[in-house]
């Protein structure tokens, strides 16, 4: 139980602008179950890319079986006997379960022809090894995902692996499906292969983990056996990090004046009858684990994403919101998370970028673009928002991160915009700029703006917000006020810990004018 | 790294800021397409005997101006991310469609405006296609391709039928005609620069120009800032389906005949000038300049080795040798740009 069979020692790795690892060091017993734990951003999955060949270390060693390693790709590893199940499935989805299995290391007939009949009978005894009835000659797609995954897992096994590194496995699984998965870790554990297990789920670990480590910022903050800690004592170690002087001040102040009412929402399987309110000149936070549903829900505002029910108000009036374009007629604007798949047009010109959303302001007659009403719109954002560039017709992806984010928020700034929700606005950039998006979003809120901020930094969600909303799973867990609370208990609604939802007329209450008044007092 | 990168590139961000063309790369590919055809045109004035002369180079541009309406238009489709692979079956449908009304006594300008009709048609069809039921382009207009000739072939029983002679003044005669020596310009020349001038205002100057970039760009991008983007791919196809029409009436005017098989192919030539011409088939970039050029640089190429004596075949294999050479060209330099 107790042998050693990896020992990561300092291991550290650094990334332009950030230190993604700090000397963390770590270890892995032979048949345990040990679970990887922290916020974004904390190191797991470039430590887990270290281990399976993806990166090479900048210093530090790796401790494989007794003896130093340094793979040098990912096949090196899997030949070694690490293997690894990303987030997301690699498989194909037309190929049958065997053909998936050995994919890449065919057996082959004396003729060289592929032995269809030795790949079925192998894949049908590795199935048989995790207790698994699944015929091998089936197409992969006909399987549900859990099976999928459970294809995933008996692929990295037919490798002998002695090392199974998995990230976050149960995101897409239901509740059923993940009682099998546990069932074949169990299993695989007996057996002796050494599981690094990494969740944002840590409500499920208490089910199959046996140690834990906790990282943070790039640091190793704490392994323990599991039995001997505490879930608080997990969430502080992930979150225990100083707010000071990472935000501004914030003078914004919210009134009485709701500026959007959403009723009863519901996309189905996605977003689970949400309701809530955003004040004028209120930093709405949005907070959840991934999949939660906080895209989900900025999407299905801004008419990008079809709902099924529900309805959404602005000054009291009901929307009719089919399409983007309506939602930015009615003076909203989302600013989305992924800044390079749909935020910026990264082949045009950082001016043409900017006046994308609205170009009839630029525009002569016979819709004709004025290109010097539309330089000096451009020059006045570049120079509000100190974007950096050498020119206003750069190609927007020869910027770099902060200033494309800027770019984006440049574009609905000029689109003058009276609802903003920005989806993870920093995420990607670096601390300065980080500072100055803030700012701005104080100063839009400051100036009546109604703001939304969807986070999965908490740090961010505590030092910017007024309020705070948790989604867990598609449902709205918890209205909070920002300054009442805290990251333990954020994360608490997260998990879907608390289910039974306590009082939250404090803060859902729409005659709630006076109390934004005394909390600023 | 790409921040360090911009940093360094602009030690003070403010004093750089011009408003002039910042993107210096950008109008030096053009620029490096337009000298390839000047060494191109150089060459064979000085190896060609007879190429370089009034008459020849009339008859140049004639040849080329069909060949560089079909690329402007098929430019559009491309820099939406698309295609369109029905252009040579619009050519012949279209033409026909405005012989058949001139024969039925209409008078020759409306039967010229049905046959633009008839191809304005096809590319409506075409982009409700792709928009409405959200087919991949090069589907949708291979299956017009088919479509449109099928029903050239059996409205004319695949038979060419000869037109009105009022009809071929458009592709015939010419305009400042003095003397022999200087025969006039042929009116599809006429029409070629009216075309270019008139879709690069558009795409250059106009929202609708601009936003058909920023689909091929960025189509999620483009929705979420408000665009409409299935209006915007509908006019790509039209502007097509118009400028493949124009091309089979100016066609049909030339022979005075209407020609339910001709135009096979034609599609293949114009995405070929459009590429050649620094279009890219990923979308978002391409110019109607760049589509001139590269009609030109076929152009040149084919009349050129003709009056060398190089066969047909042989152009062609010289003209696929350009295609492949100018996007690897572009490619490798795409590639270092980024490296940088």
């Amino acid at each position: 139980m107790s042998e050693t069979l990896l020992r990561v020692q300092e291991v550290s790795k650094g990334f332009p602008g950030v230190q993604a690892l700090d000397k963390v060091s770590f270890e892995l017993r032979k048949g345990e179950v040990h679970a990887l734990v922290g916020e974004n951003g904390a190191g797991k999955s470039t430590l887990m890319k270290i281990l399976s060949g993806v990166y090479r270390p900048d210093s530090g060693s790796i401790i494989y079986k007794g003896r130093e390693t340094r793979f040098q790709n990912a096949r090196e590893a899997a030949a070694a006997g690490i293997g690894i199940i990303y987030q997301e499935l690699n498989l194909v989805p037309h190929l049958t379960v065997a053909q998936n299995i050995f994919i890449g290391r065919e057996p082959r007939t004396l003729l060289g022809y592929i032995d269809d009949r030795k790949m079925n009978v192998d894949a049908a005894a590795i199935l048989g090894k995790l207790n698994l009835t699944i015929d091998p000659a089936t197409r992969l797609n006909r399987l549900s995902i859990s099976k999928q995954q459970m294809v995933e897992i008996a692929k990295a096994l037919s490798r002998d692996s002695e090392v199974l590194i998995m990230d976050e496995p149960t995101s897409a699984l239901t509740e059923s499906e993940i009682d099998e998965l546990f069932k074949v870790i169990h299993s695989l554990r007996d057996r002796g292969v050494g599981i690094i297990y990494i969740s944002h789920r840590l409500d499920e670990l208490k089910h199959i983990v046996d140690r834990i480590t906790i990282f943070r910022d790039g640091h190793t903050i704490a392994t323990s056996e599991y039995a001997a800690i505490t879930m608080d004592g997990i969430i502080n170690h992930m979150v225990g990090r100083k707010l000071e002087n990472l935000f501004p001040p914030r003078r914004n102040q919210p009134t009485a004046k709701k500026l959007l009412e959403v009723r009863h929402l519901v996309q189905p399987g996605v977003l689970k009858d949400i309701s809530f309110d955003l004040f004028q000149g209120e930093i709405l936070g949005i907070a959840g684990l991934m999949g939660a549903g906080r895209s989900e829900l900025a999407r299905a505002i801004f008419g990008a994403d079809r709902i099924s029910s529900g309805a959404i108000f602005r000054d009291g009036r009901k929307l009719d919101i089919r399409s983007p374009a309506d939602a930015i007629a009615h003076g909203i604007a989302y600013l989305s998370e992924n800044r390079k798949e749909d935020g910026l047009a990264i082949k045009m010109t950082l001016n043409e970028n900017v006046t994308m959303a609205n170009l009839p302001e630029v525009s002569r007659r016979c819709s004709i673009i004025s290109r010097a009403q539309e330089l000096e719109a451009t020059r006045k954002y570049v120079d509000e928002l100190d974007i950096r560039t050498p020119s206003l017709e750069q190609r927007v992806n020869n910027l770099s991160g902060g200033n494309q984010q800027k770019v984006v928020i440049a574009k609905w700034l000029y689109r003058d915009s009276r609802i903003l929700i920005f989806d993870e606005p920093t995420r990607g950039i670096d601390v300065g700029a980080k500072f100055a998006i803030y700012e701005l979003i104080e100063r839009l809120a400051r100036e009546g703006v109604g703001v939304i901020l969807i986070s999965s930094e908490l740090p961010e969600i505590l030092g910017m917000t007024d309020r705070v909303l948790v989604l867990h799973e598609g449902s709205l867990m918890a209205t909070l006020r920002t300054r009442d609370t805290t990251q333990e208990q954020i994360l608490n609604h997260a998990a879907g810990l608390q289910a039974e939802a306590e009082p939250l007329a404090a803060a859902t209450n729409p005659q709630e004018g006076s109390l934004f008044d005394e909390q600023r007092a | 790294m790409s921040n360090a990168l911009s940093l360094a590139a602009s030690p003070s961000p403010r004093a750089g800021l011009s408003a002039g063309r910042g993107n210096r790369s950008l109008s030096l590919d053009k620029l490096m397409i337009f000298l390839a055809f000047a060494a191109l045109f150089l060459f064979f004035s000085l190896t060609a005997r007879n190429f370089f002369t009034v008459r020849n180079v009339l008859t140049l541009a004639l040849q080329t101006s069909t060949i560089t309406i079909m690329g402007i238009g098929v430019t559009f489709t491309i820099i939406t991310g698309g295609i369109d692979l029905s252009i040579g079956s619009v050519v012949a449908l279209s033409g026909t469609v405005a012989v058949m009304a001139a024969n039925l006594g209409m008078p020759i300008w409306l039967a010229m405006v049905i046959g633009l009709a008839s191809g304005v048609l096809c590319g409506l069809l075409n982009g409700i296609i792709i928009t409405g039921l959200k087919l991949p382009p090069f589907i949708a207009t291979l299956g017009m391709m088919m479509v449109a000739r099928g029903v050239v072939l059996t409205i004319t029983n695949a038979m060419s039928k000869p037109a009105p002679d009022a009809f071929g003044h458009l592709g015939n005669d010419t305009l400042f005609r003095y003397s022999r020596q200087f025969p006039g310009i042929a009116y599809p020349v006429f029409i070629m620069i009216l075309a270019a001038l008139v879709f690069g205002f558009f795409l250059r100057r106009t929202r609708m120009g601009r936003y058909t970039y920023a689909i091929g760009s960025n189509e999620e991008a483009s929705r979420l800032s408000g665009i409409q983007v299935n209006r915007v791919k509908l006019v790509a196809y039209m502007i097509c389906g118009f400028c493949a029409a124009l091309t089979g009436i100016i066609l049909a005017s030339r022979m005075v005949t209407s020609q339910p098989n001709g135009g096979v192919s034609y599609e293949l030539n114009a995405i070929a000038a459009s590429v050649i011409g620094g279009t890219s088939l990923m979308g978002g970039i391409g110019t109607v300049g760049g589509a001139v050029i590269g009609s030109f640089i076929i152009g040149v190429l084919g009349v050129g080795l003709t009056m060398q004596g190089a066969s047909y075949f042989v152009q062609q294999i010289v003209i696929g040798v350009v295609v492949i050479a100018s996007v690897a060209v572009d490619q490798i330099r795409t590639k270092k740009k980024l490296v940088q």
